[in-house]
């Protein structure tokens, strides 16, 4: 422990967060107590609707993985959102870090990340999770990518590129079109540096192909064509959640390694009266309850004792955090997909559930 | 006829309550000022609680910072002042409204209503289960609001008139100047120990987390900034005590104007037998009353000046009562319900003549059920 944890600890009784987040900010933006803030340094554009951002966090960001991803939190319209992004590079010795974005139409955090987020804004971020992250010995590898799912394989391609490649690496790169190719001259520049990196990218809908650009949704011949020493590759694959699973099909079980992350898709949303699982994270219990009743009820008739006051809505005792899914409103009918405190009383699940409870 | 006679005949000559599907149409109404304003909340909302925040801040440095220099007559006037209206802004404008839950749609951990502490003796916890659940699920229900009269006070001819209350002129000022500790230990209901309900070890267990809060507030306020001080130890000492004296005082003004005006009415437990959404907006509305002022005053008051507003609508953001308050007096006015509402200066001496009048025995009036 340094001098300063020692004292930091020393005084934290004294000192409440956010007054100390409120003057330290005076002085720097990015100044906390206890979150990991990061100011937007550098923006950069990288295919259609894709941008990258470069970020320097405060001393409480505790780094990652090239490969793993970050909890993003920022603020649209007053309300604080949370996503997760992949870098598309290791971390850089001066600790800045670069997030490679993409804008998903009704997407409110990536649409404001890539059309409003300017430099000098401010973002908190999260401790990195992934498991798609780089032994200490070399292997061949083939990394599999489609759409965003680019972002944590750059990261991983850039750091294995640090020194001369000891065995054969490929990248599989599936896109819709050519404009929608991120890092083209970063690959490409690559490829010229290490012979033993192979680069090839599948574009599924742009009209004009080039000779080196093939099209189709995935399939063995094409990877057998293109990586005829399957056998004996480590695969990492990552993009949406239907192309990861016909990737997985495909080579789980031909390869000497595969591993997958695939963008969660949101949460099911289950007809009234259907039972969803409810995971109470704080208390570690699973159950199951009807979708449609209010949780508070749902959760008692499972013989559950949650705090709760008025069971109108009005007096906040029984709100708590919904880490994550879906839940209604019961007077008015409005959903919430977004993570935040939900009222038990007058909330019912729409989906899988997880509540700090 | 005695004067009690004479409150209760003006009450009921000032509203007629609804029948129940003209209720059911009030309260569906009312829904929907909710829900329109609900849908308009955003950055305009944030911006503004931050300011506040970033209000509390700056008067609370710049008033202790003045109280350092306290031994010049005008910097402990003004240092005095400052850090009470920091304690006002922090526990009004933003603990109060911010521990209601208001802003937990921002997702901003400081500003979330299970979590917020501000500076004031009671705990925040004890403040939800009071105010928030009791005082606004039962509000101005005989034997439920434990808000009425607080335990000490006779303030309506419902409430039975005994011996003691003769000083309650007297409990009332000292009850003012020591608002916050009155409010901070409402719940520890003292009286069941006094009467053998609860043991003397069941009751310091319950005193623990008052106890460490105000604790923490003592030695905050009395022993470390006047310590800073050195040799001004006493300015910034007295400094401190006559801020929250003020806010004290003024909190208590506020708060009392609320609910305890001449024309507000009680209601019995049999009220919350099948009560539907209508009527409970009918008794919140009835049971409450607002000031009329400026911005000045609505800010300073923590939007309490709209006590029917928040009443209705204890999660909505208070700064916008202002804008949804001529709505409700619209709503209202279509449905004949009386929307209490008048300057500081009259309500509070409405205030202060129940004080003054139910310190004197009255007339028991047993309450009917209106609503």
């Amino acid at each position: 422990m340094t001098a300063s944890q020692t004292l930091k600890r020393l005084v934290a009784p004294l000192v409440d967060p956010a007054v100390y987040d409120f003057w330290a900010q005076k002085v720097h933006p990015t100044l906390s107590w206890d979150r990991c803030l990061a100011r937007v340094v550098e923006r950069h554009v990288e295919a259609r609707d894709t941008v990258s951002l470069t970020l320097k966090p405060n001393g409480l960001f505790t780094g990652f993985q090239p490969g793993q991803h970050l909890n993003v939190t920022v603020e649209v319209n007053g309300v604080r959102l949370t996503r997760s992004y992949s870098p598309s590079d290791s971390l850089h010795k001066d600790g800045r870090i670069r997030l490679t974005i993409k804008a998903i139409a009704q997407g409110k955090v990536s649409q404001h990340l890539v059309h409003s987020c300017q430099i000098g804004d401010v973002v908190e971020l999260g401790s990195a999770y992934g498991d798609m992250t780089l032994p200490e010995e070399p292997h061949a590898w083939l990394f599999v990518a489609a759409g965003s799912g680019i972002t944590p394989i750059m990261s991983l391609l850039n750091t294995l590129t640090q020194k001369p490649l000891q065995q054969p690496a490929s990248l599989i790169y599936w896109a819709r079109t050519r404009a929608d190719l991120c890092f083209s001259e970063a690959l490409h520049k690559m490829t010229e540096n290490d012979p033993l990196l192979k680069v090839h990218t599948v574009l599924t809908r742009e009209p004009n192909r080039l000779e080196n650009e093939l099209d189709g949704h995935p399939r063995e011949s094409l990877f057998r064509n293109l990586v005829p020493d399957l056998e004996r590759r480590r695969i990492y694959a990552c993009g949406p959640h239907g192309f990861v699973q016909s990737v997985e099909s495909l080579l789980a079980d031909k390869a000497a390694l595969f591993q997958a992350e695939a963008f969660s898709p949101s949460p099911v949303v289950t007809t009234a009266g259907a039972p969803v699982n409810l995971f109470l994270s704080k208390s570690n219990i699973s159950v199951q309850i009807p979708s449609g009743v209010p949780l508070l009820e749902a959760l008692e008739a499972e013989g559950l004792k949650p705090a709760y006051g008025c069971r109108m809505g009005i007096c906040n005792t029984c709100s708590c955090q919904k880490q994550l899914g879906t839940t209604t409103d019961t007077r008015n009918g409005n959903t919430f997909s977004e993570p935040g405190a939900v009222r038990l009383c007058i909330n019912s699940a729409n989906s899988d559930l997880t509540l700090e409870l | 006829m005695t004067s009690s006679m004479t409150s209760v005949l003006k009450n009921s000559g000032k509203t007629n309550r609804p029948n129940d599907t003209q209720l059911a149409a009030f309260g569906a109404e009312l829904d929907a000022l909710r829900e329109r304003t609900l849908t308009d909340l955003g950055e305009r909302d944030a911006r503004y609680i931050r300011r506040i925040y970033a209000a509390v801040r700056y008067t609370e440095v710049i008033g202790r910072g003045l109280l350092f220099f306290g031994l010049f007559p005008p910097a402990w006037i003004v240092g005095t002042l400052l850090l009470g209206i920091s304690k006002i802004l922090d526990n009004m404008e933003l603990g109060h409204n911010v521990i209601h839950g208001q802003y937990d749609w921002m997702n901003d951990p400081h500003l979330s209503g299970k979590t917020f502490e501000w500076d004031i003796v009671g705990t925040a916890d004890h403040w939800r289960k009071t105010h928030n659940y009791s005082h606004h699920t039962y509000t101005n229900i005989k034997g439920m609001d434990e808000d009425i009269g607080y335990g000490v006070l006779r303030l309506f001819p419902e409430q039975r008139w005994r011996p003691f209350f003769i000083g309650q002129p007297i409990y009332a000022l000292i009850f003012a100047l020591l608002f916050q500790w009155g409010v901070a230990i409402q719940d520890l209901r003292f009286g069941q120990y006094f009467k053998g309900k609860k043991t003397g070890k069941e009751m310091l267990e319950e005193m623990k987390p008052f106890l460490k809060k105000s604790r923490r507030q003592l030695i905050k306020d009395y022993v470390i900034f006047p310590l800073i001080a050195g040799p001004f130890f006493l300015p910034v000492f007295l400094g401190n005590l006559a801020a929250n004296g003020i806010r004290n005082l003024w909190t208590y003004m506020i708060i009392f104007c609320g609910h305890f005006t001449a024309d507000v009415e009680l209601f019995p437990k049999s009220v919350l037998r099948n009560e539907s959404r209508g009527q409970w907006y009918y008794r919140q509305i009835r049971g409450s009353s607002n000031l009329t002022g400026s911005k000045l005053l609505h800010i300073m008051s923590g939007n309490l000046s709209h006590q029917i507003e928040h009443h209705l609508f204890p999660d909505i953001p208070a700064h916008r009562y202002e804008e949804m308050s001529r709505e409700v007096r619209a709503i209202c006015q279509r449905y004949g319900v009386h929307y209490n509402r008048g300057p500081l200066i009259k309500q509070f001496s409405q205030v202060i003549w129940r004080i003054l009048r139910y310190s004197l025995p009255s007339k028991y009036v047993p309450i009917k059920a209106s609503a």
